[in-house]
């Protein structure tokens, strides 16, 4: 059920209105009482893959899937509904969203906090190099990258990393994950540069059909969970973040979906 | 009971199989690396799509026929219009993460509904909606069509590169001399350089010598080396052929009663078994496409069904395939060259 922007916002006073200020609501206050309205840009491996049927996502499943759900327990909020966003940069666009809060690997910047709030970091990740088989870099330097076609997702940090690296020579942006793999599997890319942890995920899922993964580049981006500017959710999110932290379960997660323990990569120098 | 058991491989450059006889659908399984057809009465997609999620048979299994389809997936609807056919299936069809299951998934139900008249492509969905990024490798945005399945979109792999040299050592040398004179190593490999083709071939030592499969020849290898003779065929043959032993984990290339060599190889791993029994090699390419799997195989020799010797970047010590025999890149040429059409392949469970 999609809900008019007018009903929100009242809702939402209403609701924001009854949250005790330090203790944790009974329920938080969501758009639609009772249910958790999320917003997701699948596919993104290891963070969310699924099935829509229009904007509606039928099934799901991912580390940040499973977070939203955990998050909802949290929040007391019986039922989670995903939307999905088919562009990414829809999540920091100014306007009102039909979704309570949104999880797709957003990094958290000055830029974008002027326009959306953000929780506090729910995971922190590097950017890494994946090869296209049969190609192996002798050293991790950038000067090795340069000799290569360097491809990445549009508006995304692997994104400007590969055109820091090689300002001359186009880098290949693609709006689709699929397109990506695909370009890297098919070797029209020879280095795909993104998130460390979905290129782990990837690799580890297809050890067959794609080259190394040659090293990270330090970026030490934090991703946050979106909200509309002002949102009474974000209090009882970070903290009930910062319990699923202390308890362990972001880190059981995180094992769960996300098996090449990328902090142990080389870093390019 | 002797099943209806319409063997047709559809390897990548075959074209489409024959139809099915009438009152018959053709159902798309595996076996080692390629798909295999069965058939099952019935004339509809939606039969055929359910015959898929059945499974094969006991006897199919028996031949090691398999299915990456996980049973009891729910088929909520098959539907053709146009000649697309809408298959909307329970989230199981969508578990585990393997890329190439997933993907060999795919090609399974694509081949399976294309194969009735009139259906040229599959919209596949998942609890009714369009999945995305649950089947890597296929734009399930879209139909897809048999061709798209059998489509080799990846160029043919490139020689691997070669190791980096290292400073020859005597030890190793004495260690690769040994290993060579009992058929583990070629002599080509004697160079005393340590690396992983002696590995492979202290592993290949250990494994017919019932060691633990390390690779590293420590003391208890070592003691074992010094003693050892060369390995002796398993089962009475004349002239040249080969003998896989699935226990063991190795291939003895044979001449003349006397084992030439002993290869360090993987086969299927549990639930993609690699068959038992005596077969010949009938079909041989430099590189072979795997259609449900899509990777290539390089120097393929097919002996039974869509099963091979073929090179390999990725050999275990222990059965790691989908049923084929994997060869590390040492030696994949030297046997692709050793195994004209017609060489007797002898597969043993226990030897």
């Amino acid at each position: 059920m999609r809900i008019r922007p007018a009903v929100a916002t009242a809702l939402l006073a209403g609701l924001a209105a009854l949250a005790a200020p330090a203790a944790v609501p009974a329920q938080a206050p969501t758009k639609t009482p009772g249910q958790l309205v999320v917003g997701v840009a699948m596919p993104a491996a290891g963070f969310q893959v699924g099935a829509v049927r229009g904007r509606e996502v039928l099934f799901a499943k991912g580390y940040e899937i499973d977070l939203a759900n955990a998050l909802a327990g949290e929040l007391a909020v019986p039922a989670v509904r995903f939307v999905q966003e088919d562009r990414f940069t829809a999540f920091f666009q100014p306007g009102p969203k039909e979704y309570d809060l949104a999880l797709s690997q957003v990094t958290i910047t000055t830029a974008r906090e002027a326009v959306i709030d953000f929780s506090a970091p729910y995971f922190t990740a590097d950017q890494a190099v994946l090869l296209r088989r049969g190609l192996v870099l002798k050293r991790r330097r950038f000067s090795q990258l340069r000799k290569l076609q360097l491809c990445a997702e549009r508006a995304t940090t692997g994104g400007t990393q590969a055109k820091r690296i090689h300002p001359d020579r186009p880098v290949r942006l693609f709006r689709d994950p699929s397109r990506l793999e695909a370009e890297l599997y098919q070797r029209r890319c020879d280095a795909v540069i993104g998130d460390s942890a979905t290129l782990g995920a990837l690799r580890a899922q297809a050890p067959q059909r794609f080259g190394e993964l040659a090293g990270r580049i330090r970026t030490g981006e934090r991703y946050g969970i979106v909200f509309d500017p002002g949102s009474a959710l974000k209090a009882p999110v970070d903290a009930a973040l910062a319990r699923l932290e202390e308890d362990g379960t972001l880190g059981r997660l995180a094992a769960r979906w996300f098996s090449t323990d990328v902090t142990r990569l080389r870093a390019f120098r | 009971m002797r099943l209806l058991l319409a063997l047709v491989l559809l390897l990548a450059t075959a074209g489409p199989a024959a139809a099915a006889p009438p009152g018959q659908v053709d159902v798309a399984f595996l076996q080692g690396e390629q798909v295999v057809t069965v058939t099952r009465p019935g004339t509809t997609a939606d039969q055929a799509v359910r015959a898929l999620v059945a499974g094969p048979t006991a006897a199919e299994k028996r031949e090691k026929i398999t299915s990456t389809v996980p049973r009891r997936t729910a088929v909520r609807g098959v539907t053709v219009a146009g000649g697309v056919a809408t298959v909307d299936l329970g989230r199981r069809f969508a578990s585990g993460r393997k890329a190439e299951v997933l993907s060999a998934r795919v090609a399974q139900l694509v081949l399976t509904a294309t194969a009735i008249p009139g259906v040229e492509s599959v919209r596949l969905l998942i609890d009714g909606g369009t999945p995305l990024g649950l089947f890597p490798g296929y734009a399930t945005k879209f139909p897809i069509t048999a061709a798209d399945v059998r489509d080799e979109d990846v160029p043919a792999p490139e020689k691997p590169p070669k190791p980096a040299d290292k400073d020859p050592s005597a030890a190793v040398r004495a260690l690769q001399d040994r290993l060579a004179d009992l058929g583990f190593l070629p002599r080509s490999g004697v160079d005393g350089q340590s690396g992983e083709q002696t590995r492979f071939a202290v592993m290949a030592f250990q494994k017919w010598a019932r060691l633990d499969r390390d690779g590293i020849a420590g003391p208890r290898t070592r003691a074992a080396l010094e003693k050892a003779k060369r390995p002796t065929p398993r089962t009475k043959g004349s002239g040249r052929r080969v003998e896989v032993l699935l226990d063991r984990q190795l291939a003895l290339y044979i001449s003349g009663g006397r084992v030439v060599r002993a290869l360090h190889v993987s086969t299927g791993a549990p639930g993609f078994a690699t068959p038992a029994g005596r077969f010949s090699v009938f079909r041989k390419e430099r590189n072979s496409w795997s259609v449900p799997y899509r990777v290539w195989l390089p120097w393929a020799s097919y002996f039974v069904g869509g099963v091979a010797f073929h090179e390999s970047p990725d050999v275990p010590a222990g059965p790691a395939s989908h049923g084929c025999v994997r060869v590390p890149r040492y030696d994949a040429q030297w046997l692709y060259d050793r195994l004209p059409n017609g060489t007797a392949v002898t597969v043993l469970a226990s030897s």
